[in-house]
């Protein structure tokens, strides 16, 4: 099984960073020629090319959610996320919706997905490092995209 | 007084709001564009060398990232006081072709086409790409995935990286192109052109020959009489990379032409207490507030800028249409803003055979694409013209080449006045008083900073996906009335 490991942020936006952060400690350990790590700073419709071709793919972001757990993880599948009022931009077209359109494209998308999310606050200064309470989620949620591959 | 605001705006790269001002009898007193900003990008630059600014000012924005490196570096070849060779500035150029053909296409597929294919008034839950793709087909859907990712693959074959390219140097480029390379390119500038063709004929078959949307095109609402601003080559035909800044006024007579280093001759930014975006305008004339007109220093940039400050396009697709673009709509310059859409996708043309005529450049897998800087750096700036208008970096640093000193006018803020007075016309004429004001009224007016494709983004420093947008309209009391909120 082909599988994309997908971490999402921007580097010099201190906590939003984290998806990167997981995945970029993830490259050293998954070497089996079938898992894919990649880090991106994409969204919407840039999504779209990088997906194609995958059978399961896991992805990892930033989450601010209200009641602000820092280095809370959390795993979300696809269903998570309403398709709703999709087209807010180009780049901000939801992953529900990217999947959507692909779908109705007959392009080759991933069977098998998860999102793993990583709770940082909700003021996020531009910076190249996590916080404290980020940074000890970073291995955790290593920790569980392992155990999510191939299942 | 009532009060409207839109918010979020759909449709638009990252966050902004709308304020809608009504009298007591309901009519439009006043609307405004606010959007937030993250603070401190220019300080997060400083005490850095001077090279490592194209690989971060390229993640201010996802969607702009190549035109940030591409401005940034050049400016950093100015700070080192070094020309790079031929192959260099032409490996640049076709890269960021390619980023052209990548965003103009979103912009049109995803963005603007939805609302004159669906209707602007239709059913908001149908007025997307999934609507598009109904009405026009799903083969039509693939062709836009599919030049979207060949755009994608040459900015990361050039660039190392899909987004946050990194090859850009202070002198040059890293990497060579190779004849492989070369040739895919090639392959894929070929069909781009094609692509082209296809996008501005589904635009006359859409727009134009539908007489309601060529009468929406010319009404009072979308129009407004302004300066235009945007780069031009040698024979004053549009540039992206490369070139002097040309100004011409209202009536299309040229007032200004400069080089970049120059900028801060012609152009000041005004400040207003209700917004953290500035208000660029041209020194000269002066700023007379949020007023259209020649005795205004407001301009406009982006593809209509560009159009009209340029006497036409370098290529013969482009050429062509850019001819038939005036014709049509009655002469230079044209001040219709939904025309933006038009000038897009001739701009996406003359990006198609631009890359194309790169490719097939006998001096473009030179393997001379670096010239060490040797001068001591001091300050430079870089002005390119990003898809959304003129883009300019100014950085200034010690006889190391450590930054100090880092101003930006992205393409964004120099429409802000336009945009601004643009959104209070549209409602001004679809806001009538004692009716309610349907979602499709408020669409009405966020077609006018749509046609802009602004990057709030890139205005702000604030990264897409950060804020939500929305419209909300107050009464005379200052009461919110309605409020728009988008799912984001």
């Amino acid at each position: 099984m082909k599988t994309l490991i997908l971490g999402l942020g921007n580097p010099i936006l201190s906590d939003d960073s984290v998806g990167l952060r997981v995945a970029e400690s993830l490259k050293e350990k998954l070497t089996d020629r079938d898992t894919t790590v990649i880090e991106s700073t994409t969204s919407g419709l840039g999504l779209l090319d990088i997906l194609i071709g995958y059978d399961q793919a896991i992805i990892i972001d930033a989450i601010q959610t209200e009641d602000d757990k820092i280095g809370e993880i959390y795993h979300f599948k696809v269903e998570d996320f309403k398709a709703g009022d999709h087209i807010v931009s180009s780049h901000g077209i939801n992953l529900a919706a990217v999947l959507e359109l692909g779908g109705k494209l007959g392009l080759t998308l991933p069977q098998y997905f998860d999102i793993i999310a990583v709770g940082i606050p909700r003021e996020c200064p531009f910076g190249e490092e996590c916080t404290p309470e980020v940074q000890r989620a970073i291995p955790l949620a290593a920790e569980v995209v392992i155990k999510k591959i191939g299942t | 007084m009532k009060k409207i605001v839109i918010d979020p705006l759909t449709r638009l790269e990252g966050h902004g709001r709308i304020d809608i001002f009504l009298t007591d009898e309901g009519d439009v007193a006043n609307a405004y564009l606010r959007v937030p900003e993250l603070r401190g990008f220019e300080k997060f630059c400083e005490d850095r060398p001077v090279e490592e600014l194209p690989r971060i000012t390229s993640r201010i924005c996802g969607v702009c990232s190549l035109a940030h490196h591409i401005a940034s570096v050049k400016a950093a070849d100015a700070v080192f006081h070094v020309e790079p060779p031929p192959a260099a500035k032409k490996i640049r150029e076709l890269s960021y072709c390619a980023h052209m053909c990548h965003s103009h296409i979103a912009h049109f597929y995803v963005l603007a086409a939805p609302d004159f294919v669906l209707g602007p008034t239709s059913d908001r839950a149908q007025r997307n790409i999934f609507g598009l793709i109904g009405k026009v087909g799903l083969e039509i859907g693939k062709e836009v995935i599919k030049h979207r990712a060949y755009a994608q693959d040459i900015q990361q074959a050039i660039g190392g990286k899909a987004i946050g390219a990194v090859n850009g140097l202070p002198g040059g480029v890293s990497k060579a192109i190779t004849e492989d390379e070369r040739r895919d390119f090639e392959a894929k500038a070929k069909s781009m052109v094609e692509f082209s063709k296809l996008s501005l004929k589904l635009f006359d078959d859409i727009v134009l020959k539908n007489k309601e949307y060529v009468d929406l095109i010319l009404s009072d609402a979308y129009t407004m009489k302004s300066y235009y601003m945007g780069l031009v080559d040698s024979e004053n035909k549009v540039n992206f990379y490369d070139g002097d800044v040309r100004v011409v006024d209202a009536d299309g007579n040229e007032v200004a032409k400069f080089k970049p280093a120059s900028y801060l001759d012609y152009i000041a930014e005004h400040v207003e207490p209700w917004t953290y975006l500035k208000f660029p305008f041209l020194k000269k004339v002066g700023w007379k507030g949020l007023v259209e007109g020649q005795d205004n220093g407001i301009y406009r940039v982006a593809p209509l800028g560009r159009l009209n400050a340029a006497d036409g396009m370098a290529t013969p697709l482009a050429q062509a249409e850019y001819q038939r673009m005036y014709s049509t709509l009655g002469g230079k310059p044209v001040h219709h803003t939904l025309a933006m859409h038009w000038a897009r996708l001739i701009e996406l043309q003359y990006a198609a055979e631009r890359l194309l005529e790169l490719s097939q450049d006998p001096g473009i897998t030179d393997p001379d694409v670096r010239v060490i800087p040797t001068a001591t750096p001091d300050e430079g700036v870089g002005i390119i013209e990003a898809p959304r208008g003129t883009l300019i970096h100014h950085y200034q640093t010690d006889e190391k080449g450590i930054v100090e000193k880092v101003n930006l006018i992205v393409a964004t803020v120099n429409n802000n006045a336009a945009m601004c007075i643009g959104i209070k016309k549209a409602a001004q004429a679809f806001i009538k008083r004692g009716e309610e004001v349907s979602e499709g009224i408020l669409n009405m007016i966020e077609m006018v900073y749509r046609a802009y494709d602004p990057c709030i983004a890139c205005a702000s420093h604030s990264l897409p996906g950060q804020f939500p947008l929305e419209v909300v309209i107050y009464n005379a009391k200052g009461e919110e009335i309605r409020r728009l909120s988008r799912n984001v």
